[in-house]
């Protein structure tokens, strides 16, 4: 497993490179270059199927295509984010490689939360993936917000991790096999035992606190929306999809066969989702406050691949989670360069800056789902999957009314974009803000959706290669 | 050059390559770049089309799969490419005549601006791309990806001069007509994939698939795709757009509007010659229909004034008879009149439009004549290609219009005498158009006359080889009764239709028509055209301007019949005011009612949700645990939801 190594080593070195190196900018370079790395190592790993550290003696890891695969795209996302928004990570704070190191951290809680084989690795991963996003929350130590935003997401965190523990200590408790492997869990015959119900009802309540599904998802619009924009754009996209990968394979491995039986909860918790992301983000004014009541929203699409869990769903979540991270970075790239958060303070982007407004608006058609865009492929998936599950319909249909709903809000920032006059005479963008290097990763960014959007094989590919 | 055929992609994309180069630069290249651009392109589709021809000419097919263009579950659609007999001889004519006709246009386009003149170039290079993909393709589906491209390319090339109302009009008709054929033509294809699961020529024409599809599976499916035809190849009740597409530059009507796009339902019929054999009940709507349309567009031609209106009528006409063709099983001598007719026809409206372009954009014929002498090449080369399409011996018109002739008669000798009639008319008609325009004195002002003059060799070039292959051309389907194995067309084309002639052959008796009886009739054909012919000469070569209006069945015809009145009391108000009444009540009143609805509804469920957001973590936890408790009661206490 290199990128669970790699990754922990690489965010000690960082740590000491702020120790010992003055300069602002070599943090960024180092990690751009460690996200590489990190890319290039699990991509090594992946295509000839043998690690550079063999540390998988007791069989607690699945390493399997599919699982690196995950892990690809969440260290290409990572990589793209990195060099869209490195020098915004510079703007926070004084500590910029402590900040990259923690990112690191996260990566490796990324790793292990998506290969794990037992479940004191899921728990491990979640927590090592979880803490440093405490610390990065409350990064701007300067800015009540940002300070409130960090203990109320450690308050909740904290309460959902005894939730996640006692729903594990459950499962143990009630398993016949006493064994953490997730592969083992002895769900006897017919009606689960209540012991494991429980558990399962408690795995369930804890992972949703982690993808933000309602109504768990409290914590969700305060955080993302007191976290400086850069690690809110980073919590949202790939910490998002690490915990919904880690959410699906869990239930798919060790409570698959009884589908049936949580399948209620799943359905209840997807809706209620959709409901609350939707249609609250039809109200916010600030578009990054919208981003954070989307990525409910969005979180309720991906929830589909838990209620089907099938191929399709497999493959639709990686597609997702590529989807949706690459408009989201994109997005958020944009939103961190504007003057004005809100809505108004687009007006009029596409005449200042046409290359900006045309990437904003891929995104955004991208996370509404318009053809030919990753958006439309993904969403495609999740509802394909659903219908080939067979049961409860008409959760397919309530998606896709919300999926139309959520154009509402997406083009009203394509509309300010597009066809609005600035609101005051001051650019939306300060030209200097915006290199041009900046300018070519985001057309890169917005190829890459318009590839996936047109052949979403190429990734699914590897998934099954 | 073996691997020539596994170069045959570059046929199509050198068009598109030219497309772009002269679509995307269309601003900053001058004239002569973008017209050599655009015909070399051609030229080069061309030299390797040639080689491709020699390749299957040897007996290579070739079957070219690229990628996968649709994927989903057993349904694969592939890009591929189906090199054989059929195709290659198509693409000989597309590139050929495409190629003569862009050089033709370098010098009859070239009052335009030079950015109009490369953006022309651009659309007839995309034109060829499509019409090459069209019969190229070796599916159904990659037939119509090329079907809709010519579509749109007339489309753009009709309204090219777009600044003139009645010219978009023209435009936007054909589209429409197209786009109602199109219709058919997709319901065809989508009835196919329902039954068989794959549109790929081979797999449908294979036995096994044959075998799923009932009676009534083949008659919907080729009448679907007879719809297709009649739209595309102008035939009734959708030929009412080819007459008004003559609004594009001449050059247009002459490659897209008689060589090449409006055979596109032949070339789509005899690619699937078995499902039509197959299916009597359409073969014989396909033989009315192409004979009433033969009729119908001769006669109105008899009366017609303006000199691409003629031939317009013509054209709609001789596809008539290809598609009589057609319904009566004679496949090769269809494909042969395409063949014929794009030499012939080229020829003509090529021919027209140098009288055109020397006439300074004149258009009626009641102001020619006399035009002879000041033009002898266009003369000479019109002539001839009168000749030919008057059906008179041994021009190629002959040999090609007398095979589909003796094939009906073979049918039902009704239909002979009918197509005979038509023929005799068209031989009335051409020769009217010759000698109003060539013969007798110039009728004209003085301006125009004093400005005649001999086209460039840009213009006369393409006529005169159009001339030789309309002269000549008619000699590789020498009928068996002239010569024994004199038919190389159609020992050519045998391998394409071997699989329906065998049916046919297993299914009705067939007896050749005696040899006497073919005399018989080639000579009473060729005799009527000949007194048809004459008569007109006679008659239209003193031809005087006349100021009272025609009366009676005459004014009738000068009208068309009045087709387009008919269409437009009966469809196009119709549908006019039904539209209005749903932009009026439904829209307004319905649809924009629920939409606001449900948005005020968003909108006032966003805001009271908001308030749950309070910000205080307290209220947040209490929340997350009256969210658990739900869970649980769901869990245990309700069974489904």
């Amino acid at each position: 497993m290199n990128a669970i190594i790699f990754s922990a080593i690489w965010g000690v070195l960082m740590m000491f490179t702020g120790a010992f190196v003055q300069s602002k900018t070599l943090p960024k370079y180092l990690a751009i270059t460690g996200a590489a790395l990190l890319f290039l190592l699990n991509g090594i790993e992946l295509y000839n199927g043998t690690p550079i550290f063999n540390i998988n003696g007791m069989n607690m890891l699945a390493i399997t295509s599919m699982n690196l695969t995950f892990l690809e795209v969440i260290f290409a996302a990572t990589l793209l984010f990195f060099m869209l928004s490195g020098r915004d990570v510079e703007r926070v704070g004084e500590h910029v490689s402590e900040y990259f190191a923690l990112i690191f951290f996260v990566l490796c809680g990324v790793s292990l939360s998506s290969t794990y084989n037992t479940l004191l690795l899921l728990f491990l991963g979640i927590e090592i993936m979880s803490i440093p996003l405490y610390v990065l929350t409350g990064a701007d130590k300067r800015n009540l917000k940002s300070n409130e935003a960090s203990l109320k997401y450690f308050l909740m965190g904290a309460f959902s991790t005894g939730i996640l523990l006692m729903g594990i200590a459950f499962i143990y408790g009630g398993n016949t096999n006493a064994s953490f492997y997730i592969d083992q869990i002895h769900l006897g015959v017919g009606k689960m035992p209540v012991m494991i119900t429980v558990g399962v009802v408690l795995l369930i309540i804890a992972l949703s606190f982690k993808v933000s599904a309602a109504p768990f998802h409290f914590w969700t619009p305060d955080v993302y929306d007191g976290a400086p924009t850069v690690f809110t754009s980073f919590m949202s996209t790939i910490v998002k999809a690490a915990g919904f990968f880690a959410f699906i394979r869990l239930f798919k491995t060790s409570f698959g066969p009884v589908q049936g039986q949580w399948q209620n909860l799943i359905v209840f918790i997807t809706v209620a989702t959709m409901l609350i992301g939707n249609v609250t983000a039809v109200f916010q004014q600030s578009v990054k406050r919208m981003l954070a009541y989307s990525s409910i929203a969005q979180a309720g699409f991906m929830l589909l691949a838990l209620f089907a869990l099938n191929q399709t769903a497999d493959d639709g979540i990686i597609l997702y989670s590529a989807a949706y991270s690459l408009a989201t970075i994109g997005i958020f790239a944009i939103l961190i360069k504007m003057n004005d958060y809100t809505i108004e303070g687009f007006n009029g982007l596409a005449k200042q800056q046409p290359l900006l407004g045309l990437v904003a608006t891929i995104c955004l058609l991208s996370l509404t789902g318009i053809p030919l865009t990753a958006g439309f492929t993904s969403k495609f998936f999740m509802l394909t999957a659903a219908v080939e599950n067979g049961h409860k319909f008409w959760v397919v249909i309530v998606a896709v009314i919300f999926a139309a709903i959520s154009a509402y809000y997406y083009f009203r920032v394509i509309q300010a974009i597009y066809f609005k006059e600035p609101s005051s005479a001051e650019p939306v963008i300060d030209a200097e803000r915006v290199s041009g290097s900046f300018k070519i990763l985001l057309a890169i960014t917005a190829i890459l959706i318009l590839i996936l959007g047109i052949y979403p094989e190429i990734l699914i590919g590897w998934a099954h290669h | 050059m073996n691997n020539v055929l596994h170069i045959v992609w570059l046929i199509p994309i050198l068009p598109l390559i030219g497309f772009l180069i002269n679509g995307l630069f269309r601003n900053s290249l001058s004239k002569s770049v973008a017209g050599f651009v655009g015909s070399a392109v051609i030229l080069a589709s061309f030299a390797l089309s040639i080689f491709a021809f020699l390749q299957v000419k040897s007996g290579n097919t070739h079957l070219a799969h690229y990628f996968n263009l649709i994927n989903i579950d057993a349904l694969r659609i592939g890009f591929d490419f189906k090199i054989d007999q059929l195709s290659s001889l198509f693409l000989l004519i597309i590139t050929g005549v495409g190629f003569l006709i862009h050089v033709y246009s370098t010098s009859y386009m070239h009052e335009e601006p030079s950015k109009d003149f490369a953006k022309y170039f651009a659309y007839l290079n995309l034109f060829v791309f499509s019409m090459l993909l069209l019969v190229m393709g070796g599916n159904y589906i990659i037939m119509f990806i090329g079907w809709e491209g010519v579509g749109l390319c007339s489309y753009l090339l009709i309204g090219f001069w777009f600044k003139n109302n009645d010219y978009t009009n023209a435009a936007k008709k054909a589209f429409i007509m197209n786009r109602i054929g199109d219709l058919g033509f997709l319901l065809a294809v989508f009835w196919l994939i329902s039954k068989i699961g794959t549109v790929s020529y081979d797999e449908v024409f294979s036995a096994t698939s044959l075998a799923k599809l009932s009676t009534t599976d083949i008659t919907g499916i080729t009448l679907l795709f007879f719809v297709g035809a009649t739209g595309k190849s102008a035939q009734i009740p959708l030929y009412t757009w080819l007459p008004d597409a003559m609004a594009g530059p001449t050059p247009v009507s002459a490659l897209i509007h008689a060589a090449t796009m409006v055979t596109a339902g032949i070339y789509m019929i005899a690619r699937s010659s078995i499902l039509y054999s197959m299916a009597p009940v359409t073969q014989c709507v396909v033989a009315i229909v192409g004979l009433s349309t033969a009729i119908l567009a001769a006669t109105i031609a008899l009366k017609q004034n303006d000199i691409k209106k003629v031939l317009a009528y013509s054209t709609v006409s001789q596809l008539g008879y290809m598609f009589l063709g057609l319904g009566v099983g004679a496949y090769t001598g269809a494909v042969f009149h395409v063949m014929t007719h794009a030499f012939f026809k080229a020829l003509l409206f090529l021919g027209a439009g140098s009288v055109i372009h020397a006439m300074g954009g004149e258009q009626d014929m009641r102001n020619m004549g006399g035009l002879k002498k000041h033009m002898r090449i266009t003369h000479l080369t019109f002539l001839l290609g009168c000749i030919a399409i008057a059906g008179i011996p041994p021009f190629s018109g002959f040999f090609s219009k007398d095979e589909i002739l003796a094939a009906a008669f073979e049918a039902s000798p009704v239909f002979w005498v009918i197509g005979v009639a038509g023929a005799m008319m068209t031989a009335f008609y051409m020769f009217r158009l010759y000698g109003m325009t060539f013969l007798g004195k110039f009728r004209g002002t003085h301006e125009q006359e004093h400005h005649l003059h001999e086209s460039p060799a840009a213009i006369t070039f393409p006529l005169i080889v159009l001339a030789i292959l309309a002269v000549f051309g008619g000699f590789v389907g020498i009928p068996e009764v002239f010569v024994h194995g004199g038919h190389k067309l159609a020992e050519f084309l045998a391998p394409v239709f071997a699989q329906t002639n065998a049916y046919v052959s297993s299914h009705h008796a067939h007896e050749a028509l005696s040899h006497n009886t073919e005399y018989i009739l080639m000579g009473t054909s060729v005799l009527l055209a000949l007194v048809a012919l004459s008569y007109a000469i006679n008659k239209f070569s003193k031809y005087q301007k006349t100021e009272t209006a025609s009366t009676g069945l005459a004014k009738v015809l000068e009208n068309k019949w009045y087709v387009d009145e008919l269409y437009d009391a009966v469809i196009v108000k119709p549908l006019r005011s039904l539209s209005a009444f749903f932009n009026n009540v439904i829209e307004k009143k319905g649809i924009d009612g629920l939409v606001n609805g449900v948005g005020k509804a968003v909108n006032y469920g966003g805001r009271q949700l908001r308030w749950i957001q309070s910000g205080q973590v307290g209220a947040y936890v209490l929340l997350m645990v009256i969210g658990m408790l739900v869970l649980f009661i769901i869990q245990f206490f309700v069974k489904n939801i």
